[in-house]
Order: structure tokens, then C-alpha cells, then sequence
């Protein structure tokens, strides 16, 4: 600013032309939009796993030739690179010139050619962030533990600073409800009922999964028609789980993340322990055997001891683990089936008959080739 | 007196106000207690009866200062014609409060239906506790069991239904997390408000001196029953009639007593299970033979008392034990008897087959030789079980002993009274390069 | 307000007196900006109708709180050129956002002179949008230019020019212009000049390549105030035939990873430049033309015929398990050390087991990359493609709701076994 003359002229000079769009060339409109006024078909969609994008319809009055339109968004949290705007009519004439954005403001400004004056629809799009979802279900099990009712809830969280007085919100996979949400709000939708859910009781012994050696009850769901799902993919979310019981109202009896389940696939649900089977193990074999330099092999004997004090049989699965080269030795006994899952994994299935009556379960291997 | 306050009320928007009117409801018509003992969590059921109008209804739930999960809140109407008139439209949680929310029930035929909600709360509690009272012959016993409610909820519940679940539920987060959320600004969970001063406590407990007993027809008063039905992998057990548990309270239920369960006592040297210490161990089994067997027994304090004559007790100990199936068996170690006793020595070692590479000793093996003597100082016979665990590449010798894993051998034998027993033992392990492990 | 300026005034020295005067020159009759969007670097040249007295006339341009490198200033008459010349160029002590040339013109003259110089601050980037139609075969490409002015100047009614640098040239330029020469620079500004010369013809947003630059020319004249920016549009292109391929490639992505993939070729309706380096992001289509959103990228500079790959992230209705099934060792050699032997070589045997599950309703593209170590031997029943010395490839399509099972061996040559 050496020139004060000079910064002054050249200040002035820039600020009439910047006004002289308006003022010079009435022909040129100018429309100024917020994010909340006037807002029409307000769709809130949710197909992507993270992100929420808004489509909300504008009409316009244009005047032929460029006219400029303002949008601004302050106090919401609004991707601005993700905004579109785009005539609602595929076919229509009308065109975006560019888009301007001013420095540090929720703001840009459209220029907008239009053949004719006319009003017309525009579809705006944009990304906000801050619409948090979450799914739940809750699903009330019939006292033989053979079917269940599942029922699908979604919940939507605003924070993003908008404000949607009356909106389509549509979840991943297509179902359209229509709500108010205020900022700040949450509210909780039944999306999806259904009714006579097969489900499997499973009883599993998986150090991997608990620690202590006690046995989970799992229930295993399939998304499939003939179960009675198989609808929609499950989205990720917690299931709460009740079962119908005695006095003719419903327990809880437990809750578990159900994992993203696609058509076809399985949600595996830990209820809890099942307390009236117990599990002791003892290694009963632990031999080093064909020593050739510093390579051996190993003969290992794991007997696991099972006490079912139900009254009735029931079914274990055994998820066992052993690492490196190793080959099960046809001693093994007490399972009904064996699957070998992958190198380091095996699946025993054992039948342990009620009421304390105690069976074991014999795993003979041997490690190969170890230094 | 309630402190803690949920409030259930009816907002009826009338039809030339713009304001919405409040309505507070009548309290619940019934509250049934389901209470967990693996987590801090009970299921809350209550029932209503409200009027609806045809048209959306907007009701609105509240409870400040309570440990409400406000995930867990759940409307469902109660019958079938409830659930065909009413329908839950959506839950809102609004903006200003964490501790309401409203439904909006759509109603197609005005009328009164009865609804329920439910929810978890935490700060609810139950445990259980054994007295055991042992005969002076040792080989019986009387065993009664309670169960003991504690309601630090922030919330009295009275004349509730009380049902208590026996088992290890899954539970992903904890309930008193998701009732106490983070608060802005980083304050920590919310506790309920101040403790009630006793007196207004016990007035708020109102009648609980007379629900601890039923009235039968004589006029006489017999202790609850307590019903347990088995569910899933879990058993519930339901306290007969209602009970009031005011906020800040615990109370105490029998759940049954058994005279005369069959006892055995077994002397044990077993490390793996019960320390370092030849102990005495008092077992029996939850099974019909033991006059037991109805229900498993939940985890809880076991205190034994000896029957001393003449109606008075001697302590003998406590312990926790572990919840123990039907059929299962429950050994109580009660420690170390002088009346009977276990000595371990080594009476010789030895080493050989000393191999050397260029003049330094590289294997050998070492022959150990132990007596372990077994004296019963009672004046009845007594069973032991000892078990011997040894590491690395070991052979071992005794007779009479019998191999119980890898590592391990006992020796399981019945002393006569006064009866001193010895038994050898020896083990040979090979060392450095002799080892074949 | 605006800051300002390079203003520029030409001094009048009056024979009687000492003093200077000062004359205010009109504004400039264009401006062309030519944005290197890599280098942070701008050219201006900007014209101007100015009258010269006869003899010698001192002509100062300054430039106070913008970011033009004084060093890169050039004046250049464009008419009478023969007839006006520059002398010297003073840079005064008293101020380093000035200089002054000394013109000699033969005669008194209106000339129309070009100067032009060399400014950072000003950027531009490229974005995409594609909107995938419902059965993800194509997509609608929209690309699009933003220039982003911080330079402290206010351009107005510019033509605005962007330079696409291949990779090797941008950083050469790069280099230069950032190096502590001044010849260096001066070479890197004079290379930029020269590939500024060409493409000044004005339609849409021009492409035109020039060596081993593009040059994006703006239609028409734009105006971007000083910490403004504008996004422009550069072509809208329909019906761009897209392949969705779930790839596992360890080097580049993180487990499976749903690509989307077209060629900037004419096949594809493309291929009439190479696509800027830039965000794309992608929607879906809805019914009624509404929009899902699929995911974002930023992309490299696509050259011409290249293929572009779209990371749309993990997709959980395909599901892959990657499974060892068994593992062995063979050929075990010893050797002798003193009296005890040791273990010098030996193979692993080991099988996998690939299971693709395809629970979409359509099919599905899998394109699995493995990459192995050491002295390997590859055998599947599956066919696939040696892609280099440790990568095999398999290509397979899962049909809708479809299954695929694959199991290949791999032996390893380990310690004195291994050849390699």
C-alpha cells in the first residue's frame, strides 16, 4: 500500500463493477435460498453405510438470460462439495454457469441461464453430516426356543443443524417413512415385523470366544425366505432378545450385536452361558516323539470331560485350535462329526445326554516337524 | 414421597389452542420386577390403562433422576383388541431432554385399553445367600437358602411382582451407561439424588412389614414361596405375591430349607483346586438323594455353622461358591483338620546316565524316591484323595496310584479310624540332553 | 475492500523540475490468466494502450500486497514495437513491491504493451461427479474446474487458461521454481511462457494439447474476486459404460474392494483429453431421477486411453474368506554340525481355499490379486495369470446369489531348498 492514491482508485473501480452485475444490467435476477425456508419433497436418504445425503426441490422464478441465485447454509453441516442443483426436468434448457464461493461463509452463488423467464422446479442434493442412524431389532422368542418375531427398528439422530418439518426418510434398503425431525430430535421407527422367524439353539465351546471354558447359547438366524427373513439385507445393529415365558409376559434373555447379514447369510446371537453344562479339560498325552536333529513331532492326547445337567440330551460344538503342521490320529473319540475349518481349526460336534451323566470328548494329534 | 419421578402423561393437543395440554396419568396398574444377577440391569414391566382418543395421541414418558435405559423403553398395547385398535408410530426423543420421550399412538376407536411399557433400569440387585447348619456327626446337615433384593435405583417400586433370573446373560453395554450418558462439558454419570432420611424412607416403605408374610385362613402367617421355573438356559424365580422395595432398600426372602441333606466328608491334597493344603472338604450333590435337586442353586455366600448341642451354633467358615446345576455336586472346603493329617518326604535321590560332551555334563536322569504318610486321628473312617503333579520328561512309580493327566497321578483310599497309612512313590525324570520331551 | 494492485503509472519527468509526476495509466485491456494448478504458479499477462512522450519515459509498476515474484516481471510493446525499447529496469531501494523501467521511444507513440509476470496464490482443481444409472452398467460423467484466487488481486473479466502437466513436467517445473537459482527459474518461467503461447482460442473449456501439456481454455471472460472461488463446468458426458470389479490387490487396497472401472477412450465415450487429477464423486440413481450417494476418491491424472479405477470402498454383499486349509512340510534336509544334525532345508506345502459369495441379485466381476515370497511354485485347478515374479492372478464372475469356490497349493523352497 504504497500508493494510497492509486489503492483507493483501484478499490473503488473494483467495488463498482462488483455491484454493477445487479445495477447495471437490471435484467439479471437475484434469488436468495437458505437451508430453511420453503424447502418442498424433502428426501433424507440413507443407502450409504456412513454418509446421509438431502434432496430437497426449490421452484424458481428465472428471468431470461443469466440470473444468480444464492444459497446459503450457515449453522448446518453441509458438504459444500457435495452440493448439486439441477433442473428437476431432465429435459429442461435451463443450465448452471459456475458457481462462485465467497471466502468464509456457508455460501455459494449460482449463475443460472434460462431461455425464458419461467418458474421452475430445481432438485438440490447435498451431503450433511450429523444425521446419525442406528439400527436395533428386538426379537421375542417362543417358549420352545424354535421361532421367534423379529422386529426391525430405525433411529435417526439430528444434529446437523437442519431442521426438517416434514421429510421422506428412506433407509438402505428402500422403506420410505415420513417424519418431522427437529434439530436435536431422535426418533425411533418399527420398520420391519416379522413372524415366525425360524431360529437354531446352538450350544458352543470356543476358548476363542470365552476364555474360561464355559459353554455360549447361541441362536443362529438365517436371511433367507424359507426362515422367514430374507427380505432385506440386516443392517448392522443390536438385538435384544426376550422369551416368552410362563406367566404369559416375556424375559429378557440377552442381547447381542447382529453383524451386517446379507439375503442368504447367517446372524449368530450370543444370549448368554449356558450355565447347566459344564466343561473340564485335561491334556492327558503330552509326548515328544521321531527326534531327527533338532526336528521332532509332538503326541498330544486333549480329553475334554462334558456334564450336561439338563434333563433332556443336547448337542456341543467344539471350536478347537492348534497351530503349524498338525494330523488328528484316529483315536480320537466321543463326536458324532469333525470339521476340519481350516489348517489351524477343528469343529467336534458332541451329543452329551442329560442329567449330569458325563461323556469325553477324545482329540488325538500329533504337531509335525517343529525346531 | 418419591424423589425420583416418572411421569406418564397424555398430550392432547386440542383442537383451538395451538398449546399442548398436559395430562398427567393415573399410577400403574401392576409392576412386575425381573431383576439379573450376572448384570446390573432388571426389566421393568408396568401396566396402564388410558383413554385414548381416535386420531394420533401423543403420550409422553418421563423420568428424571431414575437409571432408565431410555433405549429400552418400549409401548406395546396388552390384548388382542388393544393391539388392533393402537398403533406406535414412531418414538421421538425430542432435542431438549435425555430423560423423556413421546410416542405417537395412532387410535382408530376411542376408548380405554391397557398398555404396557417396559425398560431397564439399573441399581437393582439381587444375590443369594446359603446357611447350612451341620449335624455333630458331620453327616448331615440343614441347608436354607435366601434371596435378598437391593434397590438403589433411584425409583420405590410398590406392590410389584418380583422375579429374579438365575444365569449369565449377554449384554453388550452396560445399562447404566446408556441411562447415564456422557454430559457435555465432561461431568461423570448421574447418580439418583441424596439418600432419603429414614424416617421418610420408612414411610414411604408404607406396608412392606406386612407383605413379608401371607395370611392363610387360620389367620396365620406362613414365609412366601418362592416358584422357579426354568427358561432358556436360565431359571427364573418368582417371589409369591407382591413386594414394596423402596429406593435405597434391600430385602431379604428364604427361598426354601431342606433338614437333613446327606454329607461326605473327603480329605484332599488337590492344588489345582484347592491350594496348597490337605484340606477337609464337606460334599454332597444338588440331586433327590440329597433332598435337593428341585432348582439349581445361584452363586452366592455359603455359611456353615456346626450344631453345638442344645439348640447353639459353632462357626465353621464361609465361602462363595459357585451357581451349581441340578445333580451337580458342591464341595465345600472348610481348611486344614488336625484330626487328620498328610506328610510328604523325600527319602532318597539319585543320579546316572551322566552323558558329557568334550568332559561337560550334558544329560542325566534323577531318580527321585518320596513316602507320603496319611494319619486319622478321628474315630471314624475317612476317604482322601492326593494328587502328585510333576514337569518335563518323567516317569512315574507307586502302586495303588492311578494317572489323572498328563502331568498329574493320585492315589484315592479309605483310612479306618486311627489309621496311619504310608505309601512310596518314586519319579525318574531325564534331564539336558537325556530328555526325550 | 481489495487490497490491491499492481498499479501502474508512469512517471513524468518535467525537464524544469526534479520532481516526478505522476500519471495514472487506464486499466488493462485484457487479462489472461494461465493456471498451473501443481506449481501453485500463474501467468498474467495483462495489455494496456499506453502513450509515450519522445525520448526517454519512466514507466513504474507495483504490486504491494500481492504475491507476484518481482523477478518474473516482463514488458513487452505489442504494436510499434520497433519504434520504443527498454533500457534498464530499476528496482528502487526504498520499496521491493516496485519497479521501474526506462523506455526510450523514438517518437511520441500510443503503443499497446504486454506485461506479464509470474503470481502464486491463484489454484485451480478438478472434481467429478458420476451418477451411476440403477443397474450400475454406466454412469453420467460431469467434470468440472474450480480456480481458487488468494492471490490478493481481483481478476476481472479474465480468460482464464489451465495447464494439465504430465507428472514428469510438473515436477521439473516444479523443481525449477522452487530452486534456489535465479537462472533456473528463469528457464522454468520461460518453458512455462512458451506453453503458454499456444491454445488461445476461445470455445467451451478448450482442450488442446501441447506437448507434453494440456491447456483447458475458459470460455469467455471470468471474474473471481480475491479469496473467491468459482467452479465452472467442463463437459457433461451420458451413458459412460462402467464395470463394477471387486479386487483384492494387498499393494494397493485393504481387503476386498469394490472398483469401479472405465477407459478414458473413445469406447467409453471419453478419451478427448486427459482427465485432471481430482475428487470424484459418485451417486447412484433413484427412481425419479433422485440420487444415492455411493462414495467418494480422489483420482490421478488420467491420461488419454488410460483406465480408471474408482475405489467405492468395501461392499458387505460380497463376501470373501480367504482360508489356509492345510500345511506341510517336506524335503526336510540335514545337515551335520560337530556330533548333532540340523535342519538346513525344507519345503511348505500349503493349501488355500478361496470362497466368493455373491449376495447381490446380479453378477458380479472378482479380480484377486496373491502375492507370494520367496522360491515359490503357483498350482490351481482355476486358471489364472501370472501378473509379475509373485503375483497370481484369478478372474472370475460369481453369478447373482451365487457361490465360487477355489483351492490352489503353494510350495515353498525354504532355507538351502530355495533356488532363488
Amino acid at each position: 500500500m504504497k500508493t494510497k492514491l492509486l489503492l483507493t482508485l483501484a478499490a473503488t473501480a473494483a467495488f463498482t463493477s462488483f455491484i454493477g452485475v445487479a445495477t447495471e444490467q437490471p435484467a439479471h435476477a437475484r434469488i436468495k435460498l437458505a437451508t430453511l425456508p420453503d424447502k418442498e419433497a424433502v428426501v433424507v436418504r440413507f443407502d450409504h453405510p456412513n454418509v446421509v445425503i438431502v434432496e430437497e426441490e426449490r421452484t424458481l422464478t428465472l428471468q431470461k438470460g443469466v440470473n444468480n441465485v444464492d444459497f446459503s447454509w450457515a449453522g448446518t453441516n453441509i458438504d459444500k462439495g457435495s452440493i448439486i442443483f439441477r433442473p428437476v426436468d431432465e429435459k429442461s434448457t435451463t443450465v448452471v454457469l459456475s458457481t462462485s464461493y465467497p471466502p468464509g461463509e456457508a455460501a455459494l452463488t449460482w449463475q443460472i441461464n434460462a431461455t425464458e423467464a419461467r418458474s421452475e422446479k430445481f432438485r438440490l442434493s447435498y451431503l450433511m453430516a450429523n444425521i446419525q442412524r442406528e439400527t436395533d431389532y428386538r426379537a421375542v422368542v417362543s417358549a420352545d426356543e424354535k421361532t421367534c418375531t423379529f422386529r426391525h427398528y430405525f433411529k435417526i439422530r439430528n444434529w446437523s443443524g437442519g431442521q426438517f418439518d416434514e421429510a421422506d426418510f428412506i433407509t438402505r434398503d428402500g422403506k420410505t417413512f415420513e417424519k418431522g425431525l427437529a434439530n436435536g430430535e431422535a426418533k425411533r421407527v418399527l420398520v420391519n415385523r416379522w413372524d415366525n422367524v425360524k431360529l437354531v439353539k446352538e450350544y458352543n465351546y470356543d476358548p476363542q470366544r470365552q476364555s474360561e471354558g464355559k459353554i455360549l447359547t447361541d441362536y443362529v438366524l438365517k436371511n433367507a425366505k424359507d426362515h422367514g427373513l430374507g427380505a432385506i439385507p440386516l443392517e448392522y445393529g443390536k438385538v435384544r432378545i426376550y422369551q416368552q415365558d410362563s406367566a404369559g409376559t416375556t424375559a429378557f434373555t440377552g442381547e447381542d450385536w447382529g453383524r451386517f447379514t446379507p439375503i442368504g447369510d447367517d446372524m449368530r446371537l450370543n444370549i448368554g452361558i449356558a450355565q447347566d453344562i459344564k466343561v473340564e479339560f485335561k491334556k492327558m498325552v503330552n509326548d515328544i516323539e521321531n527326534r531327527r536333529g533338532n526336528v521332532y513331532d509332538t503326541n498330544e492326547v486333549d480329553e475334554y470331560e462334558i456334564k450336561n445337567f439338563k434333563d433332556g440330551e443336547a448337542e456341543v460344538i467344539f471350536t478347537l485350535r492348534v497351530d503349524g503342521e498338525w494330523e488328528m490320529q484316529n483315536s480320537s473319540s466321543g463326536y458324532t462329526s469333525f470339521e476340519r475349518i481350516d489348517n489351524e481349526t477343528i469343529k467336534f460336534k458332541v451329543k452329551v445326554p442329560g442329567k449330569g451323566e458325563p461323556v469325553k470328548l477324545k482329540f488325538h494329534y500329533k504337531r509335525l516337524n517343529n525346531w | 414421597m418419591k424423589y425420583a419421578t416418572i411421569i406418564f402423561a397424555l398430550l392432547l393437543a386440542a383442537p383451538l389452542v395451538a398449546k399442548e395440554e398436559l395430562v398427567t396419568l393415573p399410577s400403574r396398574d401392576s409392576v412386575q420386577l425381573t431383576i439379573y444377577n450376572s448384570e446390573d440391569l432388571t426389566l421393568v414391566r408396568e401396566v396402564r390403562t388410558l383413554s385414548f382418543r381416535q386420531g394420533n395421541n401423543r403420550l409422553q414418558f418421563s423420568w428424571a433422576n431414575t437409571l432408565i435405559d431410555p433405549t429400552s423403553v418400549e409401548f406395546m398395547p396388552v390384548g388382542a383388541e388393544a393391539a388392533k385398535e393402537l398403533e406406535l408410530l414412531d418414538t421421538s426423543f425430542p432435542a431438549q431432554g435425555h430423560e423423556m420421550l413421546i410416542w405417537t399412538v395412532a387410535c382408530t376407536k376411542a376408548a380405554a385399553y391397557k398398555v404396557e411399557i417396559s425398560y431397564f433400569t439399573s441399581g437393582i440387585s439381587w444375590s443369594a445367600e446359603y446357611h447350612g447348619v451341620v449335624a455333630p456327626d458331620e453327616r448331615s446337615m440343614e441347608l436354607t437358602a435366601f434371596v435378598t433384593v437391593h434397590n438403589n435405583s433411584g425409583e420405590d417400586y410398590e406392590d410389584a411382582q418380583v422375579r429374579l433370573v438365575v444365569g449369565t446373560i449377554n449384554l453388550v453395554e452396560k445399562i447404566i451407561d446408556l441411562a447415564t450418558p456422557p454430559q457435555p462439558g465432561g461431568g461423570g454419570a448421574r447418580r439418583p439424588g441424596p439418600p432419603l432420611p429414614p424416617s421418610a424412607a420408612r414411610r414411604a416403605a408404607g406396608p412392606q412389614d406386612d407383605a413379608d408374610a401371607e395370611e392363610n385362613e387360620d389367620g396365620m402367617r406362613r414365609p412366601k414361596e418362592i416358584e422357579k421355573v426354568g427358561l432358556s438356559e436360565y431359571y427364573i424365580y418368582t417371589v409369591e405375591g407382591r413386594e414394596t422395595v423402596p429406593n435405597r432398600w434391600s430385602k431379604r426372602l428364604k427361598s426354601f430349607t431342606v433338614a437333613g441333606v446327606p454329607l461326605k466328608t473327603v480329605y484332599r491334597y488337590e492344588p489345582a483346586k484347592f491350594g496348597w493344603e490337605f484340606t477337609k472338604v464337606l460334599e454332597f450333590k444338588n440331586d433327590e438323594d440329597h433332598k435337593l435337586g428341585k432348582e439349581p442353586l445361584p452363586n452366592g455366600i455359603v455359611r456353615l455353622y456346626k450344631d453345638a448341642g442344645g439348640g447353639r451354633l459353632s462357626w465353621m467358615g464361609a465361602l462363595a461358591s459357585k451357581y451349581i446345576p441340578k445333580k451337580d455336586e458342591v464341595k465345600v472346603n472348610v481348611g486344614a483338620d488336625p484330626e487328620c493329617t498328610m506328610k510328604l518326604k523325600r527319602t532318597r535321590t539319585q543320579k546316572k546316565d551322566l552323558t558329557f560332551n568334550q568332559r561337560w555334563l550334558q544329560g542325566w536322569t534323577q531318580v527321585d524316591t518320596y513316602e507320603l504318610e496319611l494319619r486319622n486321628f478321628r474315630d471314624r473312617e475317612v476317604e482322601v484323595e492326593v494328587h502328585q503333579a510333576f514337569g518335563g520328561d518323567f516317569d512315574f512309580s507307586g502302586e495303588g496310584w492311578e494317572r489323572h493327566d498328563a502331568q498329574t497321578h493320585k492315589w484315592k483310599l479309605t483310612l479306618k479310624a486311627a489309621e496311619t497309612r504310608k505309601a512310596s512313590y518314586s519319579v525318574t525324570t531325564r534331564m539336558g540332553t537325556n530328555a526325550r520331551k | 475492500m481489495r487490497w490491491l494492485i499492481p498499479a501502474l503509472m508512469i512517471a513524468l519527468a518535467a525537464p524544469a523540475f526534479a520532481k516526478e509526476e505522476l500519471v495514472t495509466l487506464p486499466t488493462r485491456n485484457t487479462v489472461q490468466l494461465t493456471i498451473y494448478n501443481s506449481v501453485d504458479l500463474t501467468l498474467v499477462r495483462e495489455t494496456r494502450n499506453l502513450t509515450f512522450k519522445k525520448g526517454n519515459n519512466r514507466l513504474q509498476f507495483s504490486w504491494a500486497n500481492t504475491l507476484i515474484d518481482p523477478t518474473s516481471v516482463e514488458f513487452r510493446a505489442l504494436t510499434n514495437p520497433d519504434k520504443i525499447e527498454v533500457l534498464d529496469t530499476s528496482y528502487p531501494a526504498q520499496s521491493n513491491q516496485m519497479l521501474i523501467w526506462t523506455i526510450s521511444a523514438e517518437e511520441a507513440v500510443s503503443a499497446n504493451v504486454e506485461i506479464s509476470y509470474f503470481t502464486s496464490g491463484i489454484s485451480w482443481s478438478a472434481e467429478y461427479h458420476g451418477v451411476l444409472a440403477a443397474d450400475e452398467g454406466s454412469m453420467t460423467l460431469t467434470a468440472y474446474v474450480t480456480v481458487h484466487n488468494r492471490s490478493g488481486e481481483e481478476y476481472e473479466d479474465a480468460s482464464v487458461r489451465l495447464v494439465v502437466g504430465t507428472i514428469n513436467i510438473v515436477e521439473e517445473i516444479a523443481r525449477l521454481a522452487g530452486g534456489a537459482s535465479q537462472g533456473q527459474r528463469e528457464e522454468a518461467y520461460r518453458g512455462m511462457r512458451d506453453a503458454a503461447k499456444s491454445g488461445d482460442s476461445k470455445k467451451d473449456i478448450v482442450k488442446e494439447g501441447l506437448s507434453e501439456y494440456y491447456i483447458y481454455t475458459v470460455e469467455g471472460k471470468e471474474t473471481i474476486p480475491d479469496k473467491w472461488s468459482k467452479r465452472l463446468e467442463s463437459f457433461v458426458q451420458p451413458g459412460v459404460p462402467v464395470r463394477t470389479v471387486y479386487t483384492l490387490d494387498p499393494m494397493k487396497y485393504s481387503g476386498l474392494t469394490r472398483l469401479l472401472t472405465f477407459k478414458n477412450d473413445e469406447a467409453h465415450k471419453l478419451g478427448k483429453e486427459p482427465l485432471p487429477a481430482g475428487i470424484v464423486r459418485l451417486y447412484k440413481q433413484h427412481a425419479g431421477n433422485r440420487l444415492g450417494y455411493v462414495g467418494a476418491v480422489a483420482t490421478e491424472y488420467i491420461a488419454k486411453k488410460d483406465e480408471v479405477k474408482v475405489n467405492a470402498g468395501a461392499d458387505l454383499e460380497v463376501s470373501f474368506k480367504h482360508t489356509r486349509r492345510s500345511l506341510k512340510k517336506e524335503n526336510l534336509v540335514f545337515q551335520w554340525s560337530g556330533n548333532r544334525q540340523y535342519l538346513a532345508g525344507w519345503d511348505t506345502v500349503e493349501t488355500f481355499h478361496i470362497e466368493l459369495k455373491n449376495f447381490r441379485s446380479r453378477n458380479s466381476e472378482f479380480e484377486l490379486n496373491l502375492v507370494f515370497n520367496g522360491d515359490f511354485t503357483f498350482t490351481s485347478e482355476i486358471a489364472s495369470t501370472k501378473v509379475d515374479y509373485r503375483t497370481q492372478r484369478f478372474t472370475q464372475t460369481v453369478n447373482a446369489n451365487g457361490k465360487l469356490e477355489i483351492t490352489y497349493v503353494v510350495r515353498t523352497r525354504n532355507g538351502s531348498n530355495a533356488k532363488k
